[in-house]
Parts: structure tokens; C-alpha cells; sequence
């Protein structure tokens, strides 16, 4: 749509006529029309294979080889064509960008030929479209670890900062054990101690022989019991620095605080701390053996070592609507075929299907295929009943489980991709900011159009910052007046108001690709900014503003305006000066230029 | 005995449940009733209009676009529209597209409908085109005939200020939130005053055709920036 909604803005100009009886200010005169070359058939022959299109079509992108005088180039005089000698089959798909605005890779093409073509017409690879873009991206990765053979991607998180903190650097040593030596000791240090932790707990139930009494049976536990109070004190003790260190390291503790694992780490140690404190009461005791059963937990901190753990745990929380559903259809049965088998079941002697409860039990055995034999029909219908319930209990416990393994693998796969996703995404952005697709002349007759807007209705078009300051002002308004600053004296002698002419980059081109991150930094080029109240002296304005248009009969110069900002704190009329120096290798589109004062 | 009274009841029970059943997939079968929700299938629309616009040499002669331009508008057109004609959220797409700040919807509206001379709910080439004609090198008094056929949304000969109100708050939507001076809610109202002081010779509080183009006619402003986009094509 980008490409051609330059073929509409004559139309939005034409329309314009509508606002002219009701504007109350007088318009701004048009710009000069730079009278653009006839459009006429342009050949390109690639290679023996003839490609016709318009000039225009090829004039949308003045900053590629086919788009610029550069063409002039490979001009053959004697046949009044253009003549490349290149693969014409990956020339079609970048006539075709010209032609739609997308560029697309072609599956079946070798990556560094398409590679070359591109460098070669001056494209850059990261204006290919979203549907080839994951593809293309893929396939150059493969190649290039291909040609070199160890290469250890870059991976963001490795990224050492200059100067963290002890804190930061603890915390961080925490969550990617493999940073740094000593947090790979301890990461498999904690783990030995959950391992070891887990298995005293469950080597404490086994039986080990006759006690001393020789009476009966004891468990290991009971047998050696200051060996396994050493070993589950040595256990706690590590977990509890751990926790603490933890909570010490944590950026938000709060957070922390609140998060899972922490839980699971306090649930994990408090059982021995409470066992410490209770006295060997008879009364607490029954208490005491239930908290032991939460040492169980310290198995879940192995999710910290694990990541396929984390996917699992989180698949089911995300699941939770299919289980849900999953067991609410179990319930459902359970208390129809319940009831039904109770009925059923009522005449027979000395049936155990005392009630509909008593029936559940059987209901769940034979839903589930277990069929453990405790509970058995004996009337026909019974049997009729009971057999119609095991069929049907194989599909309602089939039927929601294919959708927990999907959702698993699916979140499993979309973990992997995100990653690899967001490293793409940080190079495609960085790379789009060296692309400017837009056309000069349709910069300037869309700058024209806007103003005759602003001119209709009499306001001005600001950015954010500079409306939200003015928002603020109004509710400030008077009270600041008996505030002056020397700064605010002097300029308002000079020019009453500043004049503002702020063109967001919001609205610059749907054309262009400038990338978010760039936007700040080339409004300040593009625009005059600065706006305010007379009244306000939070900042100055120092300058006036220029304003050419027309009558700058440059060639490439359209519709710029210039002005210099400057704030009570740092001016910036140096930076931006010295940015506009540089801007034409950014912009490569000489719509604007700052100049100084 | 009981156990046998039981378990014919148990039999009663079952053959209830199965006749049941039975009666309801008959009813089923014979359409009576239906199980799922959506068994009556949607109608789908099918949008495929095609529209070929008339001859080029006919709208050569209507028109006041040499040959050229119609090729050349009529190739962006095409490029935008394959359909041949364009319908209002098309429209107020491509519109909007230009004042990305504001909102230019409701403008785009009442412009689709001063193209939209049939009143057919979409946009053919030869709407656009001779619209364009109009605005770009017809005589003042078309133009200004054009715009006040804008203004008149019920197009009763009559601007009535209701009218002009809605025109000068769509224009106002345009511009968005972040304007200096900050839009303030009786801005257009305001607006739509000044504009009935100076037009509204007769104090009626409507506007006419002739008082619109003879107060148009007498402000050298308005006459100035008629001529503003001569060489946009």
C-alpha cells in the first residue's frame, strides 16, 4: 500500500479545495513542482531477458541503483536500453519490489547469489517482506556457520556491562549459572544438595533392619537418627544461604519475594526450622509429621536447573483451561453412569453398590481402565452399564490429552523461536534505519498539504512532548510568571514567540522506513521544534525560525525548515548541527537540512 | 420377589431411555429439530464487482485531463483498486493514510459522498476522474460549486449550521490531539460562526448557493488559494 499511496496524494491535494471557504488564515504557497522527467518505457536487459517498466515505478527508490542516475551507467547506446549482465531470474524479484514495494526471496535461489544481486542493485536485505524475512534470515544464518565453523553466536545475555554492581553481578551469576566459574560451582553445588536433600528423605523410610530393642522393623530413619539430622541440617543450611543470598542479589525483592520459586524455596526449609522450634510434643507431633511431607517440595527447586521443567510447568498453567475441561467432563460421567449403575445394581443381593458415593469409586476404577475387581456387577443391566462406562472412559480421558502434548510442544518450539526472533529482529531494525524509500517530491507536496491544514484550521501541528509541556502549562498558567530566568529575558525581545513548525515523524512519509529507535533523534533533524507560551519560562527560545519553501530553488531542496533550539540546560544547537552534517548518510534524503544560526 | 420386581424396573428403565432417544433421532432426521447451533449456513458475499471504466476517449471529452493524465491516473487508481472501483473504507483508508496523527475518517466521509455523484456507495473511475476535472481545472464558479456541494451533506441547496459544524469538526479531527494551541471543544463552534457571519448575508441561518459563491467570490483569499493546486497532476 506504501508505494502506492504516492499515487493518491494528488487526489488528497485536490481535495484540499474543500477546506479553502472555511480557512481562516491564508494558504501557503505550493511548492515548486521539480518537473519530473516524462514518463516514458524504460528497457532493461538483464542478461538477454528484456524487462519493461515505467520510469516512475523506478523512481520510487531514489536511493538504489535503478532508481538513481547510477543507471546511466549501464545506458547502451546503440539499442536504447539499459543492458546489466546479471542472473536475470533474481532480477525479476527486484523489479518486482520496485513494482510492489515487497521484496521477496525466492526459496529455491542460493542465498549469496541473491546476496550479491541485492549488494549489487543497492538493496538492503532487511526491507524483505515479513513472509520471506524468517526464511531468508534462516538460510543466511546456515550458510555463514557453514563457511566458518566454530561460531559462537553472540548471545545477549553473556554481554558483560562495564560496571554492575557487586548486587547485579551476584544476581546475574544467579540466573545464568553459566557466566562465570563460581556461579557454575554453585549452581551444581545446590543441585548435589537437592539430590542428596531428596533422597535422605526418601532412604529415611526404608526399613533397615530390627531396631535395638530387636521388636520390629525400623526404618533407617528412626535407626540412624543424628546421622540423617546431620545431613538434613547440612541440606538446610545450605538452602537457606542460598535464600538469603538470593534475596540479598534480587533487583525487586518484593517481586522476588512474591515469585514461585522463592515460595517453593521457603515451603522447602521451613518444616526443619519449625521442627527446631516445636519441642518433641506429643500433642504436635501428628502436625509435625504432615509439615515433613512438604521437605517433598525441595524436589521442585530442581526447576531452576531445568528449563524443559519451567516449559512443563508452564504448559500446564496454560493448559489449565483444557484440564478444567478435562475434568469436568470426568465428573459429569462419573455421576451418570454413578447413579445409573446404583439403580441398576439395587435389586441384586448383596450388592456392593451400597450408594451413588459407594458407586463413584467404582465408576473412577473402570473409567480409567484399572479395574481393580473390589466392586463388581452382577445383574445384566449392571454389566450392560458397566461396560458402556469403560468404553466411554477411554474416550473422555483420550480426547483433551492430544491437546496438552500440542500445547506443550507448541509452547516448547515458540520458546525456541522467540529467541531467535528477537535476534533477528534486533539486526532487521538497525538495518532499516540506513533505508529511506521516500520520494523527495512527495515529501514536499505532503509537507504542503499539511500545512494548508494547519492553515484551515488555524492551529499547528506539535509532538507529543511538546503538547503534554503545554497541557501542563495551561494548568500551571499564571502562577509562574514571577518566575524569570535571565535566559527567558532577552529572547523576548527578539522574537515574541517562537514559531513552531513541528513535523512529527509520525507522520513523515508511510513511505519511509525509518525504525523506532531512530525517530527521536531524526525529528530533531527534520524539524524546527519548539514551541511554547510566552509566558512559560521553563525554557527559550532563542531563535527565530526560518521558513523556506519555494523560493530556495535548489534542486534537491524542498520544503525545509530550519530553527535552533536551544534549553535553559544544554543547547543543542551544536549536536544538531553536527548530526545534520551527518544526516544525509542516514536519511539519504535531502529533505531537511538544520542549518545553525 | 423384590430382586426380580427390581430388576424388571431396571429393564422399564432402560427401554424408556432408548425409546427416547430413538423418537429424538427421528425428529432429527426428519428435520424438525436441529442439534447444532449452526446449521443454517452463512450467505456469503460475494464481493466480486468489476468495473471497467468507459472508453478513454470518452472521458477525454468529458473530462478536462489530456490523454496522458488519464492514463497516468488511471494506472494509480488500478494499482490501488484492482476492482475498478473503490468503496468507503477503502476510501477512508487511503485517506487516512495521510494525517496520520488525527483521525480523517469522518472527512474522508463526507468527500466519498461529494465523489460518489450516483450515490452507489462506491467510487468508479470515472467518479474520481471527473471529480477531479472539477477541482483542478474547472472554472472558479465550479469549484466553488464543488465545495459547497461538500458542505451541503443533505444536499438540500441549504448549509445549515448543523452541517457545517459536523465539515468543520471533521476537519478538526484531522489535525489530532497534539496541536498548538490545544484544541479546545468550542474551537469549531467558534469557527462555524465566524464562517456564518461572513457568508449568511440574509441573517437566515442557512446558506444558499448563490450567497456562498458571491461571498467566496468577493474574498481575495479564498479566490487566491482557489488557484493553489492548478499543477498538481
Amino acid at each position: 500500500m506504501a508505494a502506492g499511496v504516492a499515487a493518491w496524494l494528488p487526489f488528497a491535494r485536490a481535495a484540499a479545495i474543500g477546506w479553502m471557504p472555511v480557512a481562516s488564515a491564508p494558504m501557503p504557497p505550493p511548492p515548486r513542482d521539480k518537473r519530473r522527467g516524462q514518463d516514458g518505457l524504460i528497457i532493461l536487459n538483464v542478461s538477454g531477458t528484456r524487462f519493461q517498466t515505467w520510469r516512475n515505478t523506478l523512481e520510487r527508490y531514489p536511493d538504489t541503483l535503478l532508481g538513481s542516475t547510477e543507471r546511466d551507467f549501464f545506458f547502451h547506446e546503440e539499442t536504447n536500453e539499459y543492458f546489466f549482465d546479471r542472473d536475470p531470474d533474481i532480477f525479476r524479484h527486484i523489479l518486482n519490489f520496485y513494482r510492489t514495494g515487497k521484496l521477496h526471496y525466492p526459496r529455491h535461489e542460493c542465498i549469496s547469489a541473491y546476496d550479491e544481486e541485492l549488494a549489487f542493485f543497492g538493496i538492503i536485505p532487511e526491507i524483505i517482506g515479513d513472509c520471506c524475512y524468517e526464511e531468508y534470515k534462516d538460510r543466511r544464518r546456515e550458510n555463514v556457520e557453514r563457511i566458518q565453523d566454530d561460531e559462537e553466536n553472540d548471545n545477549n545475555k553473556d554481554m558483560v556491562l562495564p560496571d554492575m554492581s557487586f548486587r547485579e553481578t551476584m544476581w546475574r551469576a544467579f540466573e545464568n549459572p553459566h557466566t562465570s566459574t563460581m556461579a557454575l560451582v554453585f549452581y551444581y553445588v545446590t543441585g548435589f544438595f537437592i539430590a542428596v536433600s531428596v533422597m535422605a528423605n526418601v532412604v529415611e523410610t526404608v526399613p533397615c533392619g530390627s531396631g535395638p530393642n530387636r521388636a520390629k522393623e525400623v526404618s533407617c530413619g528412626e535407626r540412624y537418627v543424628l546421622a540423617f539430622f546431620c545431613l538434613d541440617t547440612a541440606c538446610v543450611m545450605i538452602f537457606t544461604v542460598e535464600y538469603l543470598l538470593r534475596l540479598i542479589a534480587a533487583p525487586s525483592r518484593y517481586k522476588f519475594v512474591k515469585s514461585v520459586m522463592s515460595i517453593i524455596d521457603v515451603v522447602a526449609i521451613m518444616p526443619y526450622y519449625i521442627g527446631l522450634v516445636m519441642t518433641d510434643n506429643e500433642d504436635v507431633s501428628g502436625a509435625f509429621v504432615t509439615l515433613r511431607v512438604f521437605r517433598v517440595f525441595r524436589i521442585f527447586k530442581f526447576s531452576r536447573h531445568s528449563a524443559g521443567l519451567r516449559i512443563l510447568g508452564y504448559t500446564l498453567k496454560s493448559c489449565a483451561s483444557e484440564l478444567g475441561f478435562l475434568l469436568f467432563s470426568l465428573t459429569m460421567a462419573i455421576i451418570i453412569f454413578a447413579t445409573v449403575m446404583f439403580y441398576a445394581e439395587k435389586g441384586s443381593s448383596a450388592s456392593k453398590f451400597t450408594s451413588i458415593p459407594a458407586a463413584f469409586w467404582y465408576t473412577i476404577v473402570t473409567m480409567t481402565t484399572l479395574g481393580y475387581g473390589d466392586m463388581v456387577p452382577k445383574t445384566i443391566i449392571g454389566k450392560v452399564v458397566g461396560s458402556v462406562c469403560s468404553l466411554s472412559g477411554v474416550l473422555v480421558i483420550a480426547l483433551p490429552v492430544p491437546v496438552i502434548v500440542s500445547n506443550f510442544s507448541r509452547i516448547y518450539h515458540q520458546s525456541q523461536r522467540a529467541e531467535k526472533r528477537r535476534a533477528q529482529k534486533a539486526s532487521k531494525q538497525t538495518g532499516q534505519a540506513l533505508v529511506c524509500k521516500s520520494n523527495p517530491t512527495f515529501e514536499t507536496q505532503h509537507h504542503h498539504l499539511l500545512h494548508c491544514l494547519e492553515k484551515t484550521t488555524n492551529h499547528e501541528f506539535v509532538d507529543e512532548q511538546t503538547y503534554e509541556t503545554s497541557c501542563m502549562e495551561v494548568s500551571l498558567a499564571k502562577p509562574s510568571m514571577s518566575r524569570s530566568s535571565s535566559l527567558s529575558s532577552s529572547p523576548h525581545g527578539l522574537s515574541s514567540c517562537c514559531t513552531r513548525r513541528n513535523k512529527r515523524k509520525s507522520f513523515n512519509v508511510p513511505n519511509s522506513y525509518m525504525a523506532d529507535g531512530r525517530r527521536s533523534s531524526i525529528q530533531e533533524l527534520s524539524t524546527i521544534q519548539i514551541r511554547e507560551r510566552p509566558m512559560s519560562n521553563s525554557r527559550s527560545c532563542l531563535n527565530a525560525k526560518f521558513e523556506e519553501t519555494v523560493h530556495l530553488n535548489s534542486e534537491e531542496q524542498s520544503y525545509i525548515t530550519a530553527a535552533v533550539i536551544s534549553m535553559p540546560t544544554p543547547p543543542v544547537t551544536t549536536p544538531e548541527g553536527g548530526d545534520s552534517a551527518s544526516s544525509p548518510n542516514f536519511l539519504q534524503s535531502n529533505i531537511v537540512r538544520v542549518s545553525a544560526l | 420377589a423384590v430382586s426380580t420386581m427390581w430388576e424388571t424396573e431396571g429393564l422399564q428403565t432402560f427401554g424408556i431411555v432408548v425409546v427416547v432417544c430413538a423418537s429424538l433421532k427421528l425428529l432429527h432426521l426428519l428435520g424438525l429439530i436441529s442439534f447444532s447451533e449452526d446449521s443454517v449456513e452463512d450467505e456469503l458475499e460475494l464481493s466480486a464487482v468489476r468495473h471497467r471504466p468507459e472508453a478513454l476517449e470518452q472521458l477525454e471529452a468529458q473530462t478536462r485531463f489530456s490523454r496522458k493524465e488519464l492514463q497516468i491516473l488511471y494506472r494509480g487508481f488500478k494499482n490501488e483498486c484492482p476492482s475498478g472501483v473503490v468503496n468507503e473504507d477503502t476510501f477512508k483508508e487511503i485517506y487516512s493514510q495521510f494525517f496520520p496523527q488525527g483521525d480523517a475518517s469522518t472527512y474522508a466521509h463526507f468527500l466519498f459522498n461529494a465523489f460518489d455523484t450516483d450515490h452507489n456507495g462506491s467510487i468508479s473511475f470515472e467518479d474520481f476522474v471527473m471529480g477531479l476535472s472539477i477541482l483542478l481545472r474547472g472554472s472558479v464558479q465550479e469549484k466553488l460549486n464543488w465545495a459547497f456541494n461538500l458542505y451541503d451533506i443533505n444536499k438540500d441547496g441549504y448549509i445549515t449550521k448543523e452541517e457545517m459544524l459536523d465539515i468543520i469538526k471533521s476537519i478538526y479531527d484531522m489535525m489530532g490531539k497534539c496541536t498548538y494551541p490545544i484544541l479546545k471543544e468550542e474551537t469549531p463552534r467558534q469557527h462555524v460562526e465566524i464562517f456564518f457571519q461572513k457568508m449568511d448575508k440574509n441573517r437566515d441561518g442557512v446558506v444558499t448557493i448563490d450567497e456562498f459563491i458571491d461571498c467566496c467570490q468577493n474574498d481575495e483569499n479564498i479566490m487566491r488559494s482557489m488557484q493553489l493546486f492548478e499543477n498538481v497532476i
